[in-house]
C-alpha cells in the first residue's frame, strides 16, 4: 500500500502543473522524478515486450504473436530506411527502430496516463539531440570533418562571392540547429496539444459528467502512430542527406571507374 | 553504427564507453536540474511558455544513450540476426529447389534423349534380327528343299531298285510257278533248262508288251 501511495504521489507530483517563473502555466511539464518514472515505464514496457518477442526468435518460423509483430515492424521500418536512405539504410535500423519504439510507446502511454515523456519538451529535445547528433556523426564519418562542414557552405562560388558563401554557411548551421527545435516541438505540440484539448473538452462536459475528451482517443491514437513515424522518417531523411553523396560517389566509382567530381 | 559494427556487433569497449558516458550525462543532468544551473536560460523561456529544463534534457540524453545501446544488444541484434538468417535460409532453400528443378529438367532431358536413342537402337536391332531371321529362313528353306529333293531322289532310286528287285523276284516266282504248273499239266519230264529259257523268253515278250 505504501508503494502504491508513493507511486501515486510520484505520478501526481511528477507533473509540474505549477507556473513558471514568469507566471505562465507550463501544463503537464514533468519534474525530474516524474520524467524518470515515465522513462522507466517506457523502458520496462519495451524490454518486457522485447523479452517476450526474443523468446520466439529461436524457431525457423516465428510463432509468437509478439515476435511476429516485431518482425512486421522491423520489416516496415527497414522498408522506410531503404526507401528513404537507400540500400545502405539497413545499417541504421537499430537506432531507427529504437527511436520509433521509444517515441511510439511514450505516445501510447499518454493515452492511459496523465502525461508521458513525449509530452515533456525537455525529453523531446534530448531525443532530437540524439537524432541530429547522430546525423552529424554519420555525416562526418561519411564525408570527413571538412567534407561534412563544407556542405553547409553550399556550392563552390568565386572568391568575390565569399560573403554569400559565409551567409549560406551560417543559414545552414542555423537550419541544422533548428532541426532539433522542429523535431522536439512538433512531437511536444502534438502530444501536449492532445492532452490540452482532451482536458479542455473534459472541462466542457464536467457539469454533465460526460468525458468529452475521451472522444479524442481515436485521433490521439492516430497521432501517436503518425508522430512516431514522422520522427523516424525525418531522421531517415536527415541521414540520407548527409550520406547519399558518399554512397552515390561509391556507385560512380563502381560504375564508371573514374574519380567523382569533388563537391 | 558502422557496417563493421552492424556485422560483428559493437566492441565491449564501445558499449562500456557509451554506458559510462550515458551514466555521466544522467548524473550531470540530475545535478544541473537540482542546482538550477540553467535557470538563467530556462527562466526567460518559461516566461514565454516554453517549459524547458536543460538538466532534464541532459539526463534524458544519458538515459536514451544507455537505453538505445542496451536495446541494440538485448533485442535488435538478435532480431536482425534471426531475420537475416531466416531470409538466408529461405533464399538457400529456394536456390536449392531451383537447382534441383534445373537438375531434374536436365535429367529428364537426358532420360528422353537416352530413351530416344534406346528406341532407335532397339528398332535397328529388331530390323537386323528380322533380316537375319529372314536370311536364316531362306537358308533353311533352301536347305530343306535340297534335302527333300535328295530324299525324294533317293526314295525314287530305292523304289526303282525295289521295283526292279520285286520284278526279278516275281519273274523268278512266276517262272517257278509256271514251271510247276506246266510240269503238273504236262506231267511230262522235259528238259528243265530248255523249258526255263522258253519261259524267260515268253516272259520278256510279256514284259515288253506291258
Amino acid at each position: 500500500m505504501e508503494f502504491l501511495s508513493n507511486l501515486t504521489w510520484l505520478i501526481a507530483a511528477g507533473e509540474a502543473h505549477g507556473k513558471g517563473e514568469g507566471g505562465k502555466q507550463a501544463a503537464h511539464a514533468l519534474e525530474m522524478s516524474g520524467l524518470m518514472f515515465y522513462v522507466g515505464l517506457v523502458a520496462l514496457i519495451i524490454f518486457g515486450a522485447a523479452a517476450v518477442a526474443k523468446s520466439g526468435l529461436n524457431s525457423k518460423f516465428f510463432t509468437k504473436p509478439l515476435t511476429k509483430l516485431f518482425e512486421q515492424l522491423y520489416v516496415f521500418i527497414q522498408g522506410l530506411a531503404i526507401g528513404t536512405i537507400g540500400p545502405h539504410g539497413r545499417k541504421y535500423m537499430s537506432i531507427l527502430f529504437s527511436l520509433w519504439l521509444v517515441v511510439f510507446v511514450s505516445n501510447v502511454i499518454a493515452l492511459f496516463f496523465p502525461t508521458s515523456p513525449t509530452a515533456d519538451l525537455s525529453f523531446n529535445l534530448a531525443l532530437a539531440f540524439i537524432a541530429v547528433g547522430y546525423v552529424q556523426w554519420e555525416g562526418i564519418r561519411a564525408n570527413g570533418v571538412w567534407g561534412h562542414f563544407s556542405h553547409f557552405a553550399g556550392p563552390k562560388l568565386p572568391i568575390y562571392l565569399l560573403p554569400i558563401t559565409l551567409m549560406i554557411f551560417i543559414i545552414e548551421i542555423i537550419s541544422e540547429v533548428m532541426k532539433n527545435v522542429s523535431l522536439s516541438l512538433r512531437l511536444y505540440g502534438n502530444i501536449e496539444g492532445g492532452h490540452r484539448a482532451a482536458d479542455a473538452m473534459n472541462v466542457l462536459g464536467q457539469d454533465l459528467l460526460i468525458p468529452f475528451g475521451a472522444f479524442l482517443l481515436p485521433i490521439k491514437l492516430l497521432t501517436c502512430v503518425v508522430q512516431a513515424l514522422i520522427f523516424c522518417l525525418l531522421f531517415a531523411v536527415y541521414l540520407s542527406l548527409v550520406t547519399h553523396h558518399d554512397h552515390e560517389e561509391g556507385h560512380d566509382h563502381e560504375s564508371h571507374g573514374e574519380a567523382a567530381p569533388a563537391h | 553504427m558502422s557496417q563493421i559494427e552492424a556485422k560483428q556487433g559493437p566492441s565491449a569497449t564501445s558499449i562500456i564507453g557509451m554506458i559510462v558516458f550515458g551514466a555521466i550525462l544522467m548524473v550531470a543532468g540530475f545535478w544541473a536540474y537540482t542546482n538550477g544551473s540553467f535557470k538563467a536560460v530556462e527562466g526567460p523561456l518559461a516566461d514565454q511558455g516554453i517549459p524547458l529544463a536543460f538538466g532534464k534534457t541532459i539526463a534524458s540524453f544519458g538515459v536514451l544513450l544507455i537505453l538505445f545501446k542496451v536495446l541494440h544488444i538485448f533485442f535488435f541484434a538478435p532480431l536482425d540476426e534471426a531475420i537475416t538468417n531466416r531470409t538466408k535460409e529461405l533464399e538457400h532453400t529456394f536456390g536449392e529447389a531451383e537447382s534441383l528443378r534445373s537438375e531434374m529438367t536436365q535429367l529428364k532431358s537426358d532420360y528422353e534423349k537416352r530413351l530416344t536413342e534406346t528406341e532407335a537402337n532397339a528398332r535397328e536391332q529388331i530390323q537386323a534380327q528380322i533380316k537375319e531371321a529372314q536370311d536364316l529362313k531362306k537358308e533353311l528353306m533352301a536347305d530343306a528343299q535340297r534335302k527333300a529333293e535328295e530324299y525324294k531322289q533317293q526314295a525314287i532310286a530305292e523304289i526303282e531298285s525295289e521295283k526292279r528287285k520285286a520284278l526279278t523276284d516275281l519273274r523268278v516266282h512266276v517262272t517257278n510257278l509256271s514251271l510247276q504248273a506246266t510240269e503238273k499239266l504236262l506231267t511230262e519230264n522235259v528238259d528243265n533248262d530248255r523249258n526255263r529259257r522258253i519261259i524267260d523268253d515268253f516272259l520278256a515278250t510279256v514284259e515288253v508288251k506291258n
